[in-house]
């Protein structure tokens, strides 16, 4: 735990409406309403629901999400999730069982003969 | 993992509800409005109006607090505000500014 020294949870029963910006990682079992802006790993939970434009590094998805999404690093949209939105990332992962609806850009530069 | 923690890193700008307990390490502005515990540890900031059952504070806390049971200033804090509860605490050390109304016919 030494890293997550300042993991931050947002509990099931709670809502969060506004912007929510920092450092550290953070897991989202409730609501969240707004933007969300974390140099770290966010982790939506089964739970959560999350209505927001999200910048992080790193993003798990397992609950519902919906808004755009800008990761620097990975993406990660697990069987039980729910996403709605653009997802911009270098690295997107999409498992089998996921629900998503919109478009992904992974930067990526393509052949010239394509 | 019920608990809910806004770590120290983190700054919340906007509206929290629910009906769980909260820990507030870092900045949060705005409202809050709780049906159950709430904490502002040591590194905590809150700017905001804060309308709870119970509310403990070891940080800083600028805003009217609305508790319906208690609310108990630990020596650390510095609160500015008006403090609305049945109960109301304040330790040796704390540092406050503003009225306090106990409402006894409420009780």
């Amino acid at each position: 735990m030494a890293q997550n020294e300042q993991t931050g949870i947002i509990g099931k029963g709670i809502v969060i409406k506004g912007n929510l910006t920092g450092g550290g990682d953070l897991v989202i079992e409730g609501r969240v309403e707004g933007q969300i802006a974390l140099k770290n790993h966010l982790t939506i939970e089964s739970t959560g629901k999350v209505q927001a434009d999200i910048r992080a590094e790193e993003l798990t998805i397992n609950g519902e999400a919906a808004g755009n999404i800008d990761a620097s690093t990975r993406v990660a949209i697990n069987a039980s999730a729910k996403v709605a939105g653009d997802i911009k990332a270098p690295r997107v992962v999409i498992e089998d069982g996921a629900v998503f609806n919109g478009s992904v850009e992974m930067d990526v530069k393509l052949p010239d003969d394509i | 993992m019920a608990n809910t923690v806004i770590g120290s890193s983190i700054v919340i700008d906007g509206e929290i509800s629910g009906d769980e307990d909260l820990v507030i390490q870092g900045t949060v502005k705005g409202k809050i409005s709780l049906k159950e515990s709430l904490y502002v540890e040591g590194s905590g900031v809150v700017e905001a109006d804060i309308e709870t059952q119970n509310v403990e504070i070891a940080g800083r806390v600028t805003g009217n607090i609305a508790a319906s049971d208690k609310v108990e200033l630990k020596s650390e804090c510095r609160v500015v505000g008006d403090i609305k509860a049945p109960r109301i605490l304040i330790a040796d050390g704390a540092s406050f500014k503003g009225n306090v109304d106990m409402d006894e016919k409420a009780r």
